[in-house]
């Protein structure tokens, strides 16, 4: 697979602090990359360096192998963007706003329609075609916010957060929609602060924090860097302190701790882990409520790299 | 592109209540009130008559025939003659201006001092000294003619008298009017309100230009993306924005010349010329606000509405005298004022027989929108931003 | 107590809007009444008038001018001055040319001319008597004397004479004249200040979701609304005695008079008129965009018509009957009333008291269309 999006040591200065240092890497053709980090670790700042919006200090960026400029119009054509704000005009309707932003890219106006009609359906606003902004929901609005990114069908898109503040029934939909457009052939680049979006979408991840990458991969490739396998949480009331001291000497256990009724298990190697600990509580007569156990997600991996969580 | 882009920008812009109301409404809002308010005001600027009642005792003295002729005369005073009783409550209800007695002296009462009973008083000043003046002039004939007779000194006084009154009566002042027809100074407020309604045009171009920059709204993050230059999206809007501004002006100038009846002179093509201008200047600040300064769009509306009502007080908005007194004593605070540049425009055609005055403020006002447009466009040239 | 306490808590956070706000309303009130010394010519008797003398230092001439120079303000114009500007915008209301050779034309009795230009209104009336008043004189000795100095002599005995004055005016009202006009702008400073400013205080209470929260909890609308009046009210008084205080700063003599506590207690009265407006206003309109607009039209609407900028007086009959539907339009004719006032009698002041009763009318009458108003949203919602 062919590098659609190179980046090579790109370096940003605000006035005080560095927002991205020297960064480098690059997108693959047709998958879907995500730049995950928590607030201010500089995904968007990347985004709009890419996108050409901001001046940057240093660093090289190819987009389908041409430097990109402010008048690279032939590049632009192949990219679709949704900012992490929405940007709409209030004045005009829904149908209205998809046809002003594609219209900036397609001339044709009867290939438009068509284009309007698929990217309503594909984020399912077609029947507020009529509406205008202001009468919308908030994860409606999102999602024209994204019609009007994509509407003219970009080679490349990039999603600036497009899930924040929305509603599950409208992140699902977002979410979809963001599958079809990789299968009908798009390469996405997708920042967000939600690890289980990208554990759910992502093919390829790089965890940005400080604007430094600290890990990429894929996301079973990253969640390896995390030292634990397992976890298991049981609920239970009034467990007596002495069995905490018992169940750190078990097998595998890395950490054991209990706050306020749950009594949670970290696992180094992630075998039959769950089975030997039903037993030790049963043949302690110890009773619980539920009992589960969960693999490792990118947010322990992140808390294993930077000692904090990915979500403050 | 610049059709698709401009069918759109006229879409949002119309749909904008608060552009609507302050670019197209509130000049006419503001333009009816001038109206009801100056209508009368030149009129009452004329002297209306001067009501005087006089009380004698002596209804056939000269004096009393001469203010009676005087009523004849002229249309400006009057005298009535009336009891002392009846003119004192006549004066006291501030029906008549004042009272004349005409009794062993003369006397002239008065409620306050204004210019109407200065007026008077002028008159009755030139009733005694007519009348002294005919005293002097029997004398003197006389003494000329040494006649002792009492029937030929009473033909010689009837004589003079009527020889005098015939002389006064006939008596033209010769005194050449120049007067300007184009008086109006109430004019100059409609000037104003034009020149508020180009600024305000302003409004317009600055969100419009807004919209399409990458560091103030999120809209113009997404045209940034887009393939298109953004010279061209931002000439669209700007055209636009004028387009909707020519508009509100045909309004207002159609509500004011045939409604409120404000005469702008009668050079069409130049007060035409002189719109345009204005509008464009107004458009001009509205680019240069907007690309310049990197603050939120309600300050930078904030400070040119400000702006905007400053000029046009400097320009005579709120009292015609404040444009005479800068004018006057700060030339240079109105010359770099667009705002009394179209007021003063409007006021050379409508007053002036010359044109340099005009011409002389078309021009400053195409080098005022021409400096502001080159240095938005230098400002507009670079399209990456150091912060967004 | 609590919506007192975030009201001037939101108040303090518009401090600057609030004291730019007032500043320029102060500053357009202090400038309208420093001009009034020139636009109210109905006190003067001198017309401004413009002499030019081509004729140099004749005797006949020079004492034309002299004449003119007691009777008129004589003004030179800056050089850079054209007469025509000067005559436009009444700085002069009367120019006079005398041409080259006026004595000796006039000492031949070739009746030579004098050019003059006016601008038509009642000073340049006056300009006008004065001189024709004497030319008059001056050609009729002109026309029955021979010798240049006897002429001159009993020219100017002649217009020695003058009638007798006697004024009946025990006030000299004249000097109110400033005052009325001062406290007639009020109109404006007072509507505007207060309109904009407790509206857009208002807007951040009646905001949506803020309103929904008060709606739901369990205090009464009605002393919402109260609490949010008296704290208004503050604000009110606040203004209204800037402007009493400013008013003294300026007027000294004037105010300190029995008239002056007249018209501050006129100017409390309409204060609070003016909030009870705005407090229906704000309870009309939730847009903090929309409130610039409409204190526009309002304030500057009533103080149009009801004579704040231009004096009653020069109204169009058609306006003044609307004005009559204003409670400004009791405001300003109370103030000219004050102004007018030559003694303080039973007969004068009730004269003043009914148009104030009106205004408190209009105030009641507000309030109690907010209240009603609120009443029925909070059902309708």
């Amino acid at each position: 697979m062919k590098n659609i999006i190179e980046i090579k040591n790109l370096t940003k200065e605000y006035k005080k602090k560095i927002a991205i240092d020297n960064l480098s890497f690059e997108v693959k053709e047709g998958e879907i990359l995500g730049l995950l980090g928590p607030n201010g670790s500089g995904k968007s700042t990347t985004m709009n360096c890419i996108l050409s919006l901001l001046r940057y200090q240093q660093g090289k960026i190819n987009i389908l192998g041409k430097e990109m400029t402010p008048s690279s119009y032939e590049l632009k054509k192949e990219i679709g963007v949704v900012f992490q704000d929405v940007a709409v005009f209030d004045e005009l309707t829904v149908y209205e706003n998809i046809d002003y932003f594609c219209g900036l890219y397609i001339k044709e106006k009867n290939m438009r329609i068509e284009m309007i009609q698929k990217a309503m359906q594909l984020v399912q606003i077609e029947s507020y075609q009529d509406y205008y902004p202001k009468q919308l929901s908030g994860g409606l609005l999102r999602r024209l916010n994204i019609a009007c990114g994509i509407a003219h069908q970009p080679k490349i898109i990039f999603l600036d957060e497009p899930t924040v503040a929305v509603d599950p029934q409208s992140r699902n939909n977002i979410l979809d929609g963001i599958k079809t457009l990789r299968q009908n052939g798009a390469t996405i680049i997708y920042t967000t602060h939600y690890m289980e979006e990208v554990e759910i979408i992502c093919e390829r991840v790089i965890i940005l924090d400080k604007g430094k990458i600290i890990a990429k991969g894929t996301p079973d490739e990253l969640k390896e860097l995390a030292k634990i396998e397992e976890k298991v949480h049981v609920e239970t009331t009034n467990l007596n302190p002495k069995y905490l001291e018992i169940i750190q000497q078990m097998a595998n256990v890395e950490e054991v701790n209990y706050d306020h009724f749950i009594l949670s298990i970290y696992y180094k190697k992630g075998q039959n882990n769950l089975t030997k600990l039903i037993a030790f509580l049963d043949a302690e007569k110890i009773n619980y409520t539920k009992i589960f156990s969960e693999r490792p997600t990118l947010n322990d991996v992140f808390l294993e790299l930077t000692g904090k969580e990915l979500r403050d | 592109m610049f059709f698709h882009n401009f069918k759109y920008s006229l879409k949002t812009i119309l749909k904008n209540k608060m552009l609507i109301f302050w670019t197209l409404a509130f000049p006419l809002i503001l333009g009816t009130f001038f109206y009801m308010a100056f209508s009368n005001i030149m009129e009452s600027e004329t002297l209306d008559t001067i009501y005087i009642a006089m009380v004698t005792d002596n209804e056939e003295s000269a004096v009393v025939t001469a203010l009676k002729e005087l009523n004849n005369q002229t249309e400006m005073i009057v005298f009535q003659k009336e009891t002392k009783e009846v003119a004192e409550s006549l004066l006291a209800e501030k029906e008549i201006s004042g009272i004349l007695f005409l009794e062993n002296k003369t006397n002239f009462v008065i409620r306050e001092n204004g210019i109407k009973e200065t007026i008077a008083k002028y008159v009755c000043d030139e009733i005694i000294k007519m009348t002294h003046i005919i005293e002097e002039k029997i004398n003197v004939t006389l003494k000329e003619e040494f006649v002792e007779n009492q029937k030929e000194i009473e033909a010689i006084i009837f004589r003079c008298m009527e020889e005098m009154n015939q002389y006064f009566q006939n008596y033209v002042p010769n005194l050449q009017n120049e007067n300007h027809s184009n008086l109006n100074y109430i004019m100059i407020e409609y000037y104003t309100l034009i020149a508020m309604s180009c600024l305000y045009g302003g409004i317009i171009s600055l969100m419009a230009v807004n919209q399409t920059l990458a560091n103030m709204t999120e809209k113009g993050k997404r045209i940034s993306v887009a393939p298109v230059k953004k010279g061209i999206i931002i000439f669209s809007n700007v055209i636009a924005s004028y387009c909707i501004q020519l508009f509100g002006l045909v309004i207002l100038f159609a509500y004011t010349i045939f409604i409120l009846k404000v005469d702008y002179g009668s050079h069409l093509l130049k007060m035409i010329a002189l719109a345009l201008t204005g509008a464009l200047t107004g458009v001009s600040i509205g680019i240069f606000l907007a690309c310049i300064f990197k603050i939120k769009e309600s300050l930078k509306l904030g400070i040119l509405l400000a702006y905007t009502m400053f000029n046009c007080f400097l320009s005579g908005m709120m009292g015609v005298t404040m444009k005479y007194v800068v004018d006057q004593n700060i030339p240079i605070l109105n010359q770099i004022n667009p705002a009394n540049m179209i007021t003063d425009g409007f006021y050379a055609l409508y007053y002036y027989e010359t044109d340099s005055r005009y011409y002389q403020n078309l021009i400053h006002l195409l080098l005022f929108a021409s400096f502001l447009l080159i240095l938005s466009s230098l400002r507009l040239r670079s399209q990456k931003y150091d912060n967004i | 107590m609590i919506i007192f306490k975030t009201y001037l808590k939101i108040l303090n956070k518009n401090k600057w809007i609030v004291i730019l706000y007032t500043a320029i309303l102060v500053f357009f009130g202090i400038f309208n009444m420093k001009t009034t010394e020139t636009t109210s010519t109905f006190t003067e008797q001198k017309p401004n008038i413009t002499i030019s003398n081509l004729d140099g230092e004749t005797r006949i001439t020079q004492n034309l001018i002299q004449y003119l120079q007691e009777k008129c303000h004589v003004k030179e114009l800056k050089e850079t001055v054209s007469i025509k500007d000067a005559l436009f915008y009444r700085e002069i209301d009367y120019f006079i040319t005398i041409p080259a050779h006026y004595e000796e034309e006039f000492l031949n009795h070739q009746n030579p001319s004098l050019k003059i230009e006016n601008t038509g209104n009642y000073q340049a009336s006056l300009a006008e008597t004065i001189l024709v008043h004497y030319l008059k004189i001056a050609d009729t000795y002109n026309e029955f004397l021979l010798s240049k100095e006897e002429k001159l002599t009993k020219i100017n005995e002649t217009l020695q004479l003058e009638t007798d004055i006697t004024l009946t005016t025990k006030k000299d009202t004249s000097a109110f004249a400033k005052s009325t006009a001062f406290y007639n702008f009020a109109n404006y400073s007072i509507l505007a200040g207060n309109i904009y400013i407790i509206c857009m205080i208002l807007a951040s209470f009646k905001n949506e979701k803020v309103e929904k929260r008060t709606r739901i909890s369990s205090l009464k609308m009605e002393t919402l609304n109260r609490h949010l009046l008296l704290a208004s009210g503050i604000f009110t008084w606040v203004l209204c005695s800037l402007y009493i205080m400013i008013s003294f700063c300026l007027l000294k003599e004037s105010m300190k008079s029995i008239y002056g506590l007249l018209y501050i207690l006129n100017c409390f009265n309409f204060s609070f008129c003016a909030l009870s407006i705005a407090f229906l206003i704000g309870s009309l309109v939730k847009q903090k965009e929309a409130i610039n607009g409409i204190v526009n039209v309002i304030a500057l609407g009533s103080s149009f018509l009801c004579g704040a900028f231009v004096p009653l007086e020069f109204l169009p009959s058609f306006v003044l009957k609307i004005a009559h539907c204003l409670p400004s339009y009791y405001f300003i004719s109370i103030n000219e009333a004050i102004g007018k006032m030559e003694e303080i009698s039973f007969q004068n002041l009730s004269t003043i008291l009914i148009p104030s009763f009106i205004i408190l009318l209009f105030s009641g009458l507000f309030i109690i269309l907010t209240n009603w108003l609120t009443k029925q949203k909070q059902r309708i919602a």
